[in-house]
């Protein structure tokens, strides 16, 4: 008890000293969050566009991950691809897309003396873009190699693809199935201001800040889908198959079999609960001689076999650890310890840029943990939490092995 | 006076540009560790990296891989009974030397096995006791992932192994520092390793699946005999040979104070640091000096040297040329022309061979692969665009050498490459993890982190001038390699490759005893036989097979 006041008291001090979050909004609709931090001549500026499951229309799994690669590979501001990325790095200026649960990110970095360009370039990727049809096909397949990882390591391979959702994964046929008009249909959809919010931190003042926002962002409204947009799902060729196969199969030619389980993540938990599993599941002893680790996406259990043990065995033992770990559940003291631990990590923000970016985004989006919940959570809560995660009919499998091995799996 | 002035002008100009490295507090403790210091007051946590210089490059071949296995198995985990072993569990050591034993003796027996397979085995006895040992083991194991002394605590650890060094990094709040400088000098004290054997079945397993690699084989061809060319995949034998105690008094003669840098970065004076890393990192016993490895040297100059493989991925070319050391005065300049090169969107290789040309469809250039302490590679990885054969890309990429080493530098590209290498050098500087890295890794490389800020400072003197002298001096045809991987029209499996495979560890056998040794020969075999052009590999194999016994052809 003593120790954890302890630390709350020591986290308490030592999160005074980190930025505070400042948000103000733009009469566009636009939100914004300030992080005032001169420590050094950098700023760092992300854009977060929310997204959700009814953004990608059925069978065009990857629709946004390829709309993030035609921003990159098509004209700006009347400018050719190539001139505007030498504009960027003419200062040195680093600007990239990905996308992330529950959205999609532009991230910038510049020297703090290079503000105003880098802002403007942001906003000319974002609002002068005009998405160049030459580019599709090629980008169409580098999303696919992108997705695939061909030239990972099988076993990444594997964890890559076993951690998206297979409503969600982008196939060959999926992407191929995209057209222009979906994706100018998409764009029309999602980029918004009212659907983004704007993170800046670094060396930058609340006031100029605000300048610079509202002078490169400030004109940005949201546009209307072209007429023409509206039956892009009828437009979808019948005959695409809508998902993979039910147990994922991934070469790996000089291996024995790896059998991989991934429990996602389920909509609607308690992001402290969710938080507390995250640091209590990793590593778990009882769980041997599987082992279980935790992604943003969701828990992956693995069990490498030997010669000895048949797929089917090698499932169901995964399956019998998930069940008696759910059955057990967690202690009053593994969530005090949790709860404390969880406490102290919250000043390693202090030692990285991004992750305050990132305790930023989520506090704003009501979506991260808050110590007064976190304080109030107690062990049913957890432990329910726990059992639904666990619940074995959402389980998602996988194999990596050689071609023998692979053959010899039955479906489960 | 003018000039003076102006002098001063350009000075102070070129000083605001290129931010230093100032802040950097140095001390030796008195057993020999370095110790840096960056104070940063803001920050209400601390990154702590230790850096142990000599990395896997270093390790004795029949030790391959014992620093990827301490990496993982020292600094993977901070487990109570691994950083004070006699208090949290005093029989654990009684134990883990009965598992080394029985481990050792299965690995003998699945040798003598493969050799007589009609003899009695003892295999299911030894396994079924290997199994009850190993659940005892388990069972003085710590119960939670909480029980990790640094996640507890709100921590986080990583740990890499390079060809150069082992490093460790860590995460903490501030108050915890006296803490972790006392686990981590127990942690040396007792080097435990725990979870040796299950942290070695992990790695051997990665090794297995992962299959042979394009980057490997480029260092293999490139750098032969050299430890930089070293595949540890090709020495599985070896790890599994290796035994826990062969591991921990390895870790005793090479993780030695004097060989340490710790890079503390975080809101602590060294004031109010260095007594706690006095009284803990400080009082390591310094083990007597062992003899230094010996490695041997490879002329830059080798002659261009080609390989062709089928590793059964998309074709791809790779590309390396043999460059001087981290040290080498012209090794900046170096930098540079890889900067030019491939450091951007917009550098010469991403522009001319994928965007204009439209060859190419991806780029991948690194440098220092896979260290820098010694001559290592700088590498160009393409991959050919639909439609387009591998000689194209490699024809395309030469022509850009010759242009970089003798076409004018435009000023515009000059400029750019140079705000880049800045830019990247700020960003570092503001990241706490990063500037540990980069100061831990230029000193295990070449010997001084100061290097890092004199490099930075040096960028704006270079001319292009010397980076085109640079360029000529080192990317040039008898630095080069080429390895062309290839896919195979009959499947993912070369048949030409697993005739070579079979026929050499047929003749392999016929010398030699030891698997290890037989199985670094065929390893060693396959890689020579690789560089010849497809027709002299099949006559090299048919003359090889004259070698066998008729029964064995």
């Amino acid at each position: 008890m003593r120790r954890t006041l302890l630390v709350g008291l020591a986290t308490a001090f030592a999160l005074q000293a980190q930025p505070v979050p400042q948000r103000f909004t733009l009469p566009n609709g636009l939100r914004v969050i300030h992080l005032e931090d001169h420590e050094h001549p950098v700023i760092r500026v992300r854009l977060h566009l929310e997204l959700g499951p009814s953004d990608t229309p059925s069978n065009h799994q990857g629709l946004p991950l390829l709309a993030t690669r035609m921003f990159l590979h098509s004209d700006a501001a009347d400018l050719k691809a190539e001139g505007f990325d030498r504009l960027l790095e003419d200062s040195g200026i680093q600007l990239g897309s990905c996308m992330k649960p529950g959205g999609l990110e532009w991230r910038l970095a510049a020297r703090s003396r290079d503000q105003d360009r880098a802002l403007g370039l942001l906003a000319d990727r974002l609002l002068r873009t005009v998405f160049d049809p030459t580019v599709l096909e090629t980008q169409r397949l580098a999303c696919w190699q992108e997705v695939e990882r061909l030239d990972a390591p099988p076993f990444q391979r594997l964890e890559a693809a076993l951690l998206q959702a297979p409503d969600a994964r982008p196939t060959l046929a999926s992407l191929g199935a995209i057209t222009l008009e979906d994706l100018l249909a998409f764009r029309a959809k999602v980029f918004r201001p009212d659907r983004a919010w704007l993170l800046i931190h670094g060396d930058v003042g609340l006031e100029q800040a605000k300048r610079l926002v509202l002078l490169s962002l400030g004109s940005w409204t949201a546009q209307e889908p072209p007429q023409s947009m509206a039956p892009t799902a009828a437009r979808v060729p019948a005959s695409i198959p809508p998902r993979g196969p039910d147990l994922l199969r991934i070469p790996a030619p000089g291996g024995g079999l790896r059998i991989q389980a991934c429990l996602p993540q389920p909509s609607g938990l308690a992001p402290e609960a969710a938080s507390l599993i995250a640091m209590l599941i990793p590593g778990e002893p009882t769980m041997f001689p599987a082992s279980i680790a935790w992604r943003p996406e969701g828990l992956l259990a693995t069990l490498d076999t030997g010669a000895g043990l048949t797929s089917a065995a090698a499932r169901s033992l995964l399956l019998e650890r998930l069940e008696a770990l759910r059955r057990r559940g967690f202690t009053a003291s593994d969530l005090e310890r949790a709860r404390t631990a969880w406490t102290a990590a919250r000043s390693l923000a202090s030692l990285d840029a991004e992750a305050q970016l990132d305790v930023a985004l989520d506090q704003a989006k009501g979506r991260g943990a808050v110590p007064d919940r976190m304080k109030a959570l107690n062990l049913d809560q957890l432990n329910a939490t726990l059992r639904a995660w666990l619940d074995s009919g959402k389980v998602r499998w996988g194999a990596a092995g050689s071609g023998e091995r692979l053959d010899a799996l039955a479906r489960p | 006076m003018r000039l003076l002035v102006s002098v001063l002008v350009s000075f102070l100009t070129l000083h605001a540009q290129t931010p230093r490295l100032a802040d950097v507090q140095e001390r030796r403790l008195a057993n020999g560790v370095r110790l840096l210091l960056v104070e940063r007051r803001g920050l209400s946590a601390f990154h702590a990296t230790l850096v142990f210089r000599g990395g896997w490059a270093e390790e004795p071949s029949a030790a391959a891989g014992a620093t990827e296995l301490l990496a993982r198995t020292l600094y993977g985990a901070t487990w109570p009974e691994d950083v004070e072993p006699s208090k949290a569990q005093p029989g654990l050591e009684a134990l883990l030397k009965q598992e080394e034993g029985l481990l050792e003796g299965l690995r003998l027996e699945r040798l003598q096995q493969r050799q007589d397979l009609a003899g009695p085995s003892s295999l299911p006895a030894l396994e079924s006791h290997l199994e009850s040992v190993q659940a005892r083991l388990r069972a003085l194991y710590s119960p939670s992932p909480l029980a990790d002394l640094y996640a507890a605590r709100g921590g986080r650890q990583t740990a890499e192994a390079t060809a150069d060094a082992l490093l460790t990094h860590t995460e903490l709040p501030q108050e915890s520092f006296e803490f972790w400088c006392h686990t981590e000098a127990q942690r040396l004290r007792s080097i435990q390793l725990s979870r040796f054997s299950q942290t070695r079945r992990n790695l051997i397993t990665e090794l297995r699946a992962q299959g042979p690699q394009g980057e490997a084989l480029l260092r293999g061809a490139a750098l032969p005999g050299h430890p930089y060319g070293r595949d540890l995949a090709d020495h599985i034998p070896s790890l599994e040979a290796l035994r826990w105690t062969d591991l921990r008094a390895l870790a005793r003669r090479t993780l030695r104070p004097d060989h340490l840098m710790v890079i503390v970065i975080g809101g602590l004076s060294l004031d109010s640091a260095l007594p706690a890393l006095e009284r803990h990192l400080g009082t390591l016993p310094t083990p007597p000096e062992g003899e230094e490895a010996l490695l041997p040297e490879i002329p830059a100059d080798l002659g261009d040297r080609r390989v062709q493989a089928a590793l059964g991925g998309s074709p791809s070319l790779l590309c390396g040329w043999r460059l001087p050391t981290r040290r080498h005065p012209q090794h900046l300049a170096l930098r540079l022309a890889a900067q030019l090169l491939g450091g951007g969107r917009t550098a010469r290789l991403e522009s001319r061979l994928v965007r204009q040309k439209g060859l190419a469809q991806h780029v991948d250039l690194r440098m220092d692969l896979p260290g820098g302490r010694l001559p290592g590679l700088l590498t160009v990885g393409l991959k050919p665009a639909e439609g387009h054969s591998l000689a194209e890309v490699e024809g395309a990429l030469h022509s850009e050498i010759l242009r970089l080493q003798q076409d004018l530098i435009p000023q515009d590209e000059w400029l750019r490459a140079i705000a880049q290498l800045e830019a990247d050098h700020v960003r570092m500087l503001d990241e706490p993890a990063a500037l540990a890295r980069a100061l831990g890794r230029t000193w295990a490389e070449g010997g001084d982190w100061r290097l890092l800020e004199a490099d930075a400072q040096r960028l704006r003197a270079l001319t292009p001038e010397a980076v085109q002298a640079a360029a000529r001096a080192w990317l040039k045809p008898s630095h080069r390699t080429t390895v062309l991987l290839e896919p195979l029209p009959g499947g993912p499996l070369n048949p030409h490759e697993a005739e070579m495979s079979r026929v050499l560890q047929a003749l392999a056998a016929l010398r030699l005893q030891d698997p290890a040794q037989r199985e670094r020969l065929v390893s060693e075999g396959l890689r020579q036989l690789r560089m010849l052009t497809p027709e002299e590999r099949l006559r090299t194999l048919k003359l090889l097979e004259t070698q066998l016994a008729p029964e064995k052809r």
